[in-house]
């Protein structure tokens, strides 16, 4: 039973990494791309995957695995941000500029978000925080990172339209109800190891 | 957690600072508004003051057109004159004088954008206005290379003021339309 509900979790896990980057790949924007246009198009959208994942893994106490892929999609940000600067250095400027357009501020503020939330979790047993406050920060992070990631990638223009902005959504949705729901599942763990001593 | 209110004080101060962020941008950048069109081109008939009945009048003055953030995005200076950039996407455009409103003949203008055939560096040219003081250059549609498609329409050259502007269109648009008041040097 428990082999086949990691078999299914696996497999969801592979679509939502697949079908994204399927169709971005595939889509016609990126047909006569520069490769650092294709390469910031894919990195972008595996970190919009994984943000849908990350909240599943730690509802499951993969840490070590949510660990690692807070890592990769913090390498993928920057990977897509450098190739944005490889594409067009004057554009990517003026993105992160104050009179950038509105899907780049959010892109700006969800990096930065990442960044403290990626710390959060690297730097936990050297903070002076509180496990309750650490919990909270972590996941009022993590809850800007996939709002506003989720929400840069559905006001650009681009490789995920028309179809792909339904998944962007759903993963979207995924990830904001993902947070709450392993933050459920661990009260219910500590109520019942509780209950038990 | 001894103060959690704080806590909660403090992220929702947050909370409330990103979103003013948020609003206070604007969608595809500061002045960058949609002067995309579709459907058929519409012609339209400048009426010079020649033409216009002769009544007495205060002179005329136009509010010149000011640059916006991004205008210089890629600007190549001097860009070649070609006859087109492509088909399939016409931008066009009134030049006129802040000073009368007089349409301009003969004015360069310079015209840059993204398209399936390079970026926008590749993709620039120099293009002058007509007798009724309009620039027509016909292009490949333009593409999202930055998450919007975007055109960019510059003057630079000695009898008025620079003025670069960046102006955004839908996917589906045929057509931008960005007219420039221009305002003498000095």
């Amino acid at each position: 039973m428990a082999e086949r509900r990691a078999l299914a979790l696996g497999a969801a896990a592979g679509a939502i990494v697949a079908l994204p980057l399927m169709l971005a790949l595939t889509d016609r924007h990126l047909a006569d791309a520069s490769p650092a246009l294709v390469l910031s198009t894919a990195a972008g959208t595996l970190a919009a995957s994984a943000l849908a994942i990350q909240p599943l893994l730690a509802r499951r106490r993969r840490i070590a695995r949510h660990q690692l892929l807070g890592s990769v999609v913090l390498c993928l940000v920057l990977i897509h941000v450098g190739a944005l600067f490889v594409e067009s250095p004057g554009d990517a400027w003026f993105a992160l500029s104050p009179d950038g357009p509105t899907r780049a501020r959010m892109a700006l503020i969800a990096t930065i978000a990442l960044f403290g939330v990626v710390a959060l979790g690297a730097l936990r047993p050297r903070l002076p925080l509180k496990a309750g406050t650490w919990r909270l920060l972590h996941a009022y992070l993590a809850l800007v990172v996939i709002a506003l990631g989720i929400g840069h990638a559905v006001l650009t223009d681009g490789a995920l339209d028309d179809a792909g902005t339904t998944v962007l959504l759903v993963l979207g949705a995924v990830g904001l109800l993902g947070v709450p729901a392993a933050h459920v599942a661990r009260a219910r763990r500590e109520r019942s190891a509780g209950d038990a001593s | 957690m001894r103060r959690p209110w704080l806590l909660g004080l403090l992220l929702a101060l947050v909370t409330v600072g990103i979103v003013a962020a948020l609003v206070d941008s604007e969608v595809s950048g500061t002045g960058a508004e949609n002067v995309g069109e579709s459907g058929p081109e519409r012609t339209v008939t400048t009426q010079s003051p020649a033409q216009e009945p002769a009544v007495e009048r205060a002179p005329r003055r136009c509010k010149a057109i000011a640059s916006n953030p991004g205008g210089t995005n890629n600007y190549i200076p001097d860009a070649p004159t070609r006859d087109s950039l492509g088909s399939g996407f016409v931008i066009t455009g009134l030049v006129r004088s802040a000073d009368g409103c007089r349409p301009l003949e003969g004015v360069r203008v310079q015209v840059w954008l993204a398209t399936q055939t390079g970026g926008e560096q590749d993709n620039g040219t120099s293009v002058r206005t007509g007798a009724d003081g309009r620039y027509r250059i016909e292009t490949d549609p333009t593409v999202p290379q930055f998450g919007e498609p975007n055109i960019h329409v510059g003057y630079d050259d000695d009898e008025y003021g620079e003025v670069f502007i960046r102006r955004v269109v839908d996917l589906d648009d045929e057509r931008a339309v960005v007219d420039l008041t221009l305002a003498r040097r000095g």
